[in-house]
């Protein structure tokens, strides 16, 4: 379907660079929306189209009437807005340099505060969080969220296993307080309440970009193109781009996603295209504003040459002025035009079938084109120990060939979605081994398509099938009868749960040959041992008869993973975890 | 003012090609135009339009695919009479459908294109014009290359034709009574052309549409052929047909492009030459493989289009009509009701079938399935001047992926839209590229570049590249296309024999022995790229380097070849290639090869001018970049009181960042180095020197022309050397 184009309702030109993400829009009077960005390393630029020249620090722009530079002696990271001071409406503006945070009044040309931050400065958002009254502060930095009221006094800070990329306040469980997302360099997003985290989204690239869409939802984009949506903690839909995303944003009933490379496109519920534009240059940012003081918030997009279009929300029907007859009329040319795709795609598969009879009739064995119709296409997942990894083998069961497969998986190789095998003609096999590390212990979507035919075919039949890996699939179980090597470092905790269903959790989140099952009902205890396929190591775990619970091995973070993953799947809601890890330093 | 003109959907047919799509002149009684459309099935069929809903007035049975569809050309009083070509049949109806004639010609491959000008038939198939009068064959011109299109013209007063011809290595020419008359090479590479209709069919002119998605004009003037480009490509794809569009603002050309976009330029008839308004553009999503103007579905004028998997559909004007002939909602409701309740029986009838196939697949007896083949035409360019050679898919069904395999290490390039993924190869140490495509909904076209990393004197074979194809529907199959990227991809342009005649520097090398025309055909495939001549006892053709541009010559019969090039490279791989062929099929071989002495140096002034303008490019390239991160602010340069930067900085500076990210500088420099290294590897005087190629390396570097000339000269230094002695 064709997406047609849009045309802005005003543009302008700053006449400046803008550096991509280091935009927003503020009211510093209270009333007029003010454009504020980055302009180079520590050159700050405020549009005021409605007047009200600023002085103090600011000097007018010789490159544009309506536009103000201040220059700091810091680079400029981040810049956030908001109303901080108390009984003030007006918009302080927060800059955020590499080690430090100044809030500066633009309107009255003071300083707020002033405040070190050890842990550098990545994101900066201004909200209401928690049981808090005040608008707070909150900086994400290299491994860290830090929370500062108006005056910079620090209220809370919590660690981040990882760089923050990217933040929201959202009432991620519906109980009337705000939670805070985190988009973390490490693929994931967490949820941050009452200064502990309570959810983890594992996703596949770095979070660079979360946005609010309703009390429910929100949007994400990913370092590797991705974006997508999510309502309660449950993903409605992804897609993917080549591009990177600069921002997304909620205009009319549409979700607005902006691209690095400066084209703009509005999507529906589904995630379909219904319109797009290109910017002239690569895009820096795209906000919500009332720009345009018209009641409405417009979608300012910013190219990073400095050029800026604000676009409304967009109407289902465009032409209201258009009499209704010719309305639907427009619209049953659309249904023949979808209709006509949709019998096309009928004619061709029918023709294929036709054709397929008459081939058959032909009897021709073995051609370029031909398969045995009983085909069938087996795939089995074994772990390597040798090759420290996991072995997809891939079959047919007849005489032939699995001549390609691709799988692909999101996060799981090294470069790119896809991983291909394409054996030598000599070595062409109805049995093809296909090598697995995924490189987390998240649970994998691999979907593998097969090309199956003769080595001289032509054209080869398609077998697709998803395989769902488990979380802790890269952990070969052990006989336990095997002496353990003597490990210091384990984790210890209590939990009162029948042996029963801690083996269906093993069950489901190891890849086990065969199913544990417990000798008899009576069995209260339970003790296995995995080896780690990726660096041999070995891990532990026994459930004791008293409900002490003890993991043993030495990789801190996978103790970690196995008590969330246990935690979430017996539904515990606050556990006591007693860690013990010693480390030996080089 | 640009145009608003809205898609509305006719019908469907099979896959059409090129130019399959007429439509026929109004008659006294009525406005409303009949159109003919021939298919890849072999169905003619005319259609008119009633209200939105296509009426068909006949429709012929399947046979061999339509390859062309053209009505008589305005001579006389037959002008609705419809030609269709298939095969190498030229069948002629009536506008009843009846077939008036019927003949079988004597061409051997498929006929492409054809133009009938009264009682002459001009057919092109493969490399020759055919030209037939009153159906007896007058006589047939070969040329250098695949004639893409053929336009002819009467002479006045005369009863002889001038016949103009596009052909593949972007030459046009004019043929008359079976001579060639006139030629010119058009940069562009012209695909296809058509006349302004407000023209005499005598004066020759005519609007063409290009590889590089230009357009451009072909006129004479004083028994000369030029031509001019009047609009830039602008990144759209290649044009695959035209036509012309007259509304009351005046007549447009109308463009249709491989990339699926279709547009109207408004031509000026008092000056042709003049450039067209861009007056709209669409975006159909897949090829356009014809662009008609005339009165279909109301009596004002709309542009029909057909597309390669067979839509056809018209984009006229959506402003409220002149109320007598728009349609009423209610016909249209009717329509879409239709529709749905066939695409529903539709549905229902696949599914019926999909399930006895998947019956078939489930039940012990072992039937076979066999689908036909996708429906995939494809098609490699030659090197262009920077070495990419471009893969051209075209699918009539939505594709979902391609994976791409080759042995060697590749780099390629795709399409924006789709996700390229390369992984890496099988086997540590192994070279090979195995790629992924993953492609956006609805794609049916795509184009791949690829270019080969490492060139060897040595290799002894082409690179064979293999890409999957994957469908997005059913039923699950995908199709294997092989294409061939040969040892010397760059000599892809066609040459005339007598360049031979040019004054160059020659590399000669003769081979004998025991080997056949046939032998030496398929040798050279694996060599240059594109059709070679078919093996005949004698053959001769010459072709030319895309970015170098020394010539190759090549000649050879049962037991004898003789192969001629003023680069020293080309003769070296062919030797070895040659040689390596002779072993491996065990045939005892003579192979004697001349230098001549100044070849280098003769053949490094030729690219001299090339040379330096790539050296300059690239400094200016490199100050550029020192610019561009100084962070300066434009403002400021383009105030002319105070110049921040010199005259020349500001020129460099203005330059745009597209232009001059590529120089093909390096290539030249290595192109160069290899010839001194390679003119030791064949002739006997001489001893390689390290410190001397050291000393041409700097010189080459820092464009000391002399300096690289002084070292080239072998002539000049052989005797020194002897003087010395």
């Amino acid at each position: 379907m064709q997406a047609p184009n849009l045309q802005p309702v005003f543009k302008l030109e700053l006449n400046h660079k803008v550096t991509p993400g280091v935009v927003t829009i503020a009211k510093y009077d209270g009333t007029h929306a003010c454009l504020t960005a980055s302009a180079g390393y520590d050159k700050i630029i405020i549009h005021h189209p409605h007047g009200g020249m600023i002085s103090g620090r600011a000097q007018r722009s010789l490159a544009h009437g309506e536009v103000s530079e201040l220059n700091l002696s810091q680079a400029v990271i981040a810049l956030a807005t908001g109303q901080i001071k108390p009984d003030c409406n007006r918009d302080m503006l927060l800059i955020g340099s590499p080690t430090q945070i100044l809030a500066y009044d633009v309107h009255d040309n003071s300083d707020l505060f002033f405040k070190e931050a050890p842990d550098c400065v990545n994101v900066i958002i201004v909200g209401y969080f928690g049981k808090y009254k005040d608008i707070l502060v909150i900086v994400g930095g290299n491994s860290s969220v830090l929370a500062l009221n108006w005056e910079g006094t620090e209220l809370f800070w919590n660690v981040v296993s990882g760089k923050v990329c990217s933040m929201i306040i959202f009432d991620f469980d519906k109980d009337g307080e705000n939670e805070l997302l985190i988009g973390c360099e490490d693929s994931y997003i967490r949820v941050l309440k009452n200064n502990q985290f309570i959810m983890e989204i594992a996703e596949t690239g770095p979070v660079i970009c979360l946005s609010q869409i309703s009390d429910v939802r929100f949007a994400y984009g990913l370092g590797n193109g991705t974006i997508g949506i999510y309502e309660e903690g449950i993903r409605l839909w992804r897609v993917k781009s080549k591009q990177n995303v600069v921002s997304l944003q909620w205009s009319g009933e549409n979700l607005a996603c902006c691209w690095a490379n400066g084209r703009v496109d509005w999507r529906d519920g589904t995630g379909r295209v219904q319109r797009r534009v290109q910017m002239r240059s690569n895009a820096a940012a795209m906000l919500l504003a009332d720009y345009r003081t018209v009641g409405v918030p417009d979608l300012v997009c910013i190219s990073d040459r400095g050029e800026v279009l604000g676009y409304p929300p967009l109407q289902e029907n465009i032409g209201l002025n258009k009499s209704s007859k010719k309305m639907a009329s427009e619209e049953d040319r659309l249904a023949v035009t979808e209709l006509l795709n949709k019998k096309q795609a009928l004619l061709v598969e029918l023709q294929h079938y036709e054709a397929n009879v008459a081939s058959v009739n032909q009897d021709q064995e073995r051609s370029l084109i031909t398969m045995p119709t009983n085909t069938r296409l087996q795939v089995a997942v074994a772990p390597d120990s040798e090759e420290g990894s996991l072995q997809l083998a891939i079959s047919t069961n007849n005489e032939t060939i699995v001549r390609v497969v691709l799988i692909l998986a999101e996060g799981v190789f090294e470069s790119g979605e896809t991983l291909a095998r394409h054996p030598h003609v000599g070595q062409l096999k109805s049995l093809l081994f296909v090598p697995l590390q995924p490189p987390r212990d998240v649970p994998v979507d691999v979907h593998i398509k097969a090309l199956v035919g003769y080595p001289e075919s032509e054209q080869f039949h398609i077998f697709e099938l998803t395989k769902q890996l488990p979380r802790f699939s890269m952990y070969l179980m052990l006989n336990p009868s095997l002496v353990k090597t003597k490990i210091d470092s384990y984790v210890t905790f209590r939990i009162t749960e029948r042996v029963q269903r801690i083996c269906i959790w093993i069950n489901q989140n190891f890849l086990l040959d065969e199913e544990i099952e417990l000798e008899s009902e009576d069995t209260k205890e339970l003790h296995v041992s995995f080896i780690c396929l990726r660096d041999k190591s070995r891990l532990d775990m026994d459930f004791g008869v008293d409900g002490q619970v003890k993991f043993t091995t030495h990789d801190i973070s996978l103790a970690g993973e196995l008590v969330q993953s246990l935690a979430i799947y017996l539904n515990l809601s606050d556990l006591q975890v007693c860690y013990i890890f010693f480390y030996i330093l080089c | 003012m640009d145009y608003e003109l809205a898609r509305i959907d006719y019908t469907l047919c099979g896959i059409t090609y090129p130019d399959a799509l007429r439509i026929l002149p109004s008659t006294e009684h009525k406005i409303q135009q009949k159109f003919v459309i021939g298919d890849k099935n072999g169905v003619l069929q005319c259609l008119s339009v009633i209200d939105e809903e296509p009426v068909v007035h006949f429709k012929t049975l399947p046979g061999k695919p339509i390859t062309s569809v053209q009505l008589a050309s305005s001579v006389g009083n037959n002008t609705d009479k419809i030609f269709a070509a298939s095969g190498n049949e030229v069948k002629g109806y009536t506008k009843k459908g009846k077939v008036f004639l019927s003949i079988e010609t004597s061409v051997s491959e498929t006929i492409t294109s054809m133009c009938v000008l009264g009682s002459d038939l001009i057919l092109c198939s493969g490399r020759t014009v055919t030209f037939y009068r009153e159906l007896q064959e007058q006589y047939c011109y070969v040329c250098d290359d695949r004639v893409l299109d053929a336009i002819a013209f009467a002479i006045p007063n005369k009863s002889r034709v001038r016949i103009l011809v596009l052909i593949a290595n972007k030459e046009a020419l004019i043929i008359e009574n079976g001579k060639l008359q006139n030629r010119t090479h058009i940069f562009a590479g012209p695909t296809r052309f058509t006349t302004p209709q407000s023209l005499h069919a005598t004066e020759i002119c005519a609007f063409y549409g290009a590889v590089d998605g230009s357009v451009g004009i072909i006129f004479c003037e004083e028994s000369e052929i030029h031509s001019k480009c009047l609009v830039e490509g602008c990144g759209l794809g290649s044009v695959t047909c035209v036509g012309w569009y007259t509304n009351n603002s005046g007549t447009h050309l109308a463009v249709g492009r491989h990339d699926g976009s279709i547009q109207l330029y408004l031509t000026n008839p008092e000056n042709l030459k003049e450039k067209p308004r861009l007056k709209f553009t669409y975006f159909s999503g897949e090829p356009v493989t014809s662009v008609c103007g005339g009165c279909i579905s109301t009596n004002e004028p709309e542009l029909l289009v057909a597309t390669f998997s067979g839509r056809i559909f018209g984009l006229r004007s959506s402003r409220p009509t002149s109320s007598i002939n728009s349609i009423s909602g209610d016909a249209l409701a009717t329509r879409r009701s239709k529709l749905e309740a066939e695409v529903t029986r539709l549905e229902k009838q696949t599914a019926n079938e999909r399930e006895k196939y998947q019956k078939t697949t489930r039940s012990i007896y072992g039937g076979i399935s066999a689908p036909p083949l996708l429906d995939i035409q494809h098609e490699l360019s030659g090197a262009t001047y920077d070495g990419w050679q471009e893969a051209k898919i075209t699918s009539a069904v939505p594709l979902d992926m391609l994976f791409v395999y080759c042995e060697n290490k590749l780099e390629i390039q795709t399409d924006n839209a789709a996700v390229l993924s390369t992984c890496a190869p099988q086997a540590s140490n192994n070279t090979e590229l195995l790629t992924t495509i993953r492609c956006q909904a609805g794609t049916r076209r795509l184009w791949l570049r690829m270019r080969n990393l490492s060139f060897e004197d040595t290799k002894m074979e082409g690179t064979r590249v293999l890409v999957y194809i994957l469908p997005a529907g059913v039923p699950r199959v995908a199709r294997l296309i092989k294409f061939h990227l040969p040892i010397l991809p760059h000599y892809t342009k066609y040459e005339p024999l007598e360049i031979e005649e040019t004054k160059r520097s020659w590399c000669e090398v003769r081979v004998s022995g025991a080997f056949s025309v046939a032998e030496m055909t398929s040798w050279l495939t694996e060599l240059l790229p594109g059709e070679l001549p078919r093996p005949a006892i004698n053959v001769n053709f010459a072709r030319s380097h895309s970015f170098l541009e020394t010539y190759l010559i090549c000649k050879y019969q049962r037991g004898s070849a003789f192969f001629k090039s003023d680069n020293i490279s080309t003769v070296l791989i062919l030797k070895n290639f040659i040689s390596n062929c002779c072993i491996k099929r065990n045939i005892r071989e003579d192979i004697l090869y001349d230098v001549p002495e100044d070849s280098c140096v003769t053949s490094f002034q030729l690219i001299k001018n090339k040379f330096v303008s790539e050296y300059r490019k690239k400094k200016d390239y490199d100050i550029k970049k020192a610019l561009s991160s100084l962070d300066l602010d434009a403002n400021t340069l383009n105030e002319a009181t105070a110049p921040v930067l010199c005259e020349d900085y500001l020129r460099i500076w203005k330059i745009s960042d597209d232009n001059t990210t590529e120089t093909n500088y390096d290539q030249l420099v290595e192109t160069i180095e290899k010839w001194y290294e390679n003119w030791f590897k064949l002739s006997l005087s001489g001893m390689y020197c390290s410190n001397e190629f050291i000393n041409l390396q700097n010189a080459l570097k820092n464009c000391q022309l002399d300096e690289v000339e002084k070292i080239l000269d072998f002539k000049h230094k052989s005797l020194h050397n002897n003087v010395n002695n």
